[in-house]
């Protein structure tokens, strides 16, 4: 009976299309933010659920970014002065490109973004660090591992959206297919550089992607 | 635009009245009767409903030039006080089969039960000084409108969902005059304001909403607290510090958005607790606690802002000295 109400809100009729200019005050009121390519990436909704479900996703792809973040910094900081640093530095430079570019949309999109960031911080960290100490090979089973899960992932988000609507969701789209390929490089990558090469190298793999599962599963709720 | 009621006689325009009452009301019965209630409830409900709409329908004016309350008006209720709501929701009571395209999905002719609700608890709001915040202002709320009291059987939540109506227009309210003056900002034509200036703005344009209660909003807080209530009341909460650090400027992404978010509740509640025991003039003492706690949160942000600078600088340090160990002690050389 009582409703949550923000200004946004008050234009309900789903059958009025909202006009959305980039760099224009919208009808909600809302203060366009132009971002660094002038477009929006999530289609503005008023549907309750359809908003919940595009907040979750951008939720835990940001929570996803910001922990391979940490992952690169852990490998960094164990195999910074090592001949395979500049090979890291350029994968980490992506996923810093990754991450700000969510950062971003979770700022204009007013998404919450998900409580248990500080844990994937000490995590992620924890997790290239520990890879790291195994070597080179250890750090970039890691890294296939990791990447694998993350495409994965992106590539269920991919089909998730083209069953409801592919043209609504075209730029989101576009920004998904572009991260999964960067992180299926980042997996070949990985395999290049003698990731199979490390001992206990199923082992690891499966615990890590197990690992993996649990977080993005944990993050979609939290 | 004469408003004086009718006399109770069948002439063609009432009849044509209450045609539009009955196709009205057979619309309204459908929404009613995909709402979730018991049925017992439904039952006595469409009962209600009946009678309400055959009251509107008798008593309804022929040309009345007010607006009828669009869905837009109904709910934010941006501008109306309470006494102005009554006055224009009972000229558009008389009115209301026929509304603007902006009511959404559900046609011209008839309003939903949601906005019948929230209609009389607008209404309401005005008989709270004199009942209190209980199911009697309702029923006065919906007397007002020219419907019968026992329409207070459509509230389950009784004065629950009095309360968390009032909570909900002023969260809406303030809302709206914070995304106006953002706009006034980005348009260039305000200056914006410091971080702990705005918070303590809004927080105090928020609280003042309460002056006209703030003598029953004891009874109002505790009916929040209520077990059944929580969960909502938490949720308005959440949406009103939302917003208010959304238009300071906050758009943190990492765990600043939670202890932002959380210092501002509990700097809301503890201000709205001092407000309802306040006796001073225009509630000085209330703005001037206020003051002080959100000075504490700012130096607390910024005492933490110190401290990290100072354990980097620490931690720096303590590096220099271990690797100045190492080459001292010729442990540091490429193998």
């Amino acid at each position: 009976m009582h409703r949550f109400f923000r200004p946004r809100r008050m234009l309900r009729d789903a059958k009025q299309p909202l006009l959305w200019t980039a760099g224009q005050l919208c009808l909600n009121h809302k203060p366009v933010v132009a971002c660094v390519r002038g477009y929006i990436v999530l289609p503005p909704t008023n549907d309750e659920e359809e908003k919940a479900m595009l907040h979750r996703m951008m939720r835990v792809d940001h929570a996803g970014e910001y922990g391979a973040n940490q992952i690169y910094a852990g490998q960094m900081a164990v195999l910074g002065q090592t001949q395979i640093s500049p090979l890291i530095q350029e994968m980490w430079d992506q996923e810093k490109q990754h991450l700000s570019k969510f950062n971003e949309i979770l700022a204009e999109n007013r998404v919450r973004p998900t409580l248990l960031l500080p844990l994937w911080n000490i995590a992620g960290f924890a997790l290239g660090a520990g890879s790291a100490l195994l070597g080179k090979e250890g750090a970039m089973a890691c890294t296939v591992a990791v990447e694998e899960s993350i495409s994965e992932h992106y590539n269920s988000q991919i089909r998730t959206l083209m069953e409801k609507d592919p043209e609504k969701y075209t730029k989101l789209l576009q920004l998904i297919k572009e991260f999964r390929d960067d992180e299926m490089e980042h997996h070949d990558t990985g395999l290049e550089h003698d990731a199979e090469s490390v001992p206990g190298y199923q082992l690891m793999k499966a615990i890590i992607q197990a690992g993996c599962k649990a977080a993005i599963y944990v993050s979609e709720r939290l | 635009m004469d408003i004086k009621n009718s006399p109770l006689s069948l002439d063609m325009a009432a009849l044509i009245r209450g045609l539009k009452a009955g196709r009205a009301l057979r619309g309204l019965r459908s929404v009613a009767v995909q709402s979730t209630l018991s049925p017992q409830c439904n039952n006595v409900r469409r009962g209600f409903h009946r009678a309400a709409l055959l009251r509107l329908a008798s008593d309804s004016k022929s040309d009345t030039s007010v607006p009828p309350p669009s869905y837009h008006e109904v709910h934010t209720a941006g501008e109306s006080s309470s006494s102005s709501a009554q006055g224009e929701s009972s000229e558009g009571a008389q009115s209301n089969t026929s509304f603007q395209d902006q009511s959404g999905e559900h046609g011209e002719d008839y309003e939903t039960e949601e906005q019948l609700q929230a209609r009389i608890l607008t209404a309401a709001l005005e008989f709270v000084p004199q009942y209190g915040w209980t199911v009697e202002t309702i029923a006065a709320g919906a007397e007002t409108l020219g419907l019968s009291s026992a329409s207070t059987g459509m509230f389950n939540n009784g004065a629950g969902d009095l309360v968390l109506h009032f909570i909900a227009q002023c969260n809406a309210q303030l809302a709206e005059t914070l995304a106006e003056q953002n706009n006034l900002v980005q348009l260039g034509q305000a200056e914006s304001k410091k971080t702990a200036e705005f918070l303590k703005d809004a927080v105090e344009m928020r609280l003042r909403m309460l002056i006209p209660y703030i003598d029953s909003w004891p009874q109002a807080m505790s009916i929040l607290l209520l077990p059944h209530n929580i969960p909502d009341s938490l949720k308005h909460l959440s949406t009103l510090v939302d917003d208010i650090w959304y238009y300071a400027g906050d758009r943190s992404t990492d765990v600043n958005w939670y202890t932002r978010r959380a210092a501002l509740t509990g700097i809301y509640n503890t201000t709205e607790l001092v407000m309802v025991q306040d006796s001073s003039p225009d509630f000085e003492e209330t703005w001037a606690f206020l003051d002080n706690r959100i000075k504490d949160v700012v130096n607390m942000a910024n005492t933490a802002k110190q401290v990290q600078a100072t354990g980097e600088a620490v931690v720096q340090g303590l590096m220099g000295a271990a690797i100045t160990l190492k080459n001292l002690t010729g442990m540091n050389q490429r193998r």
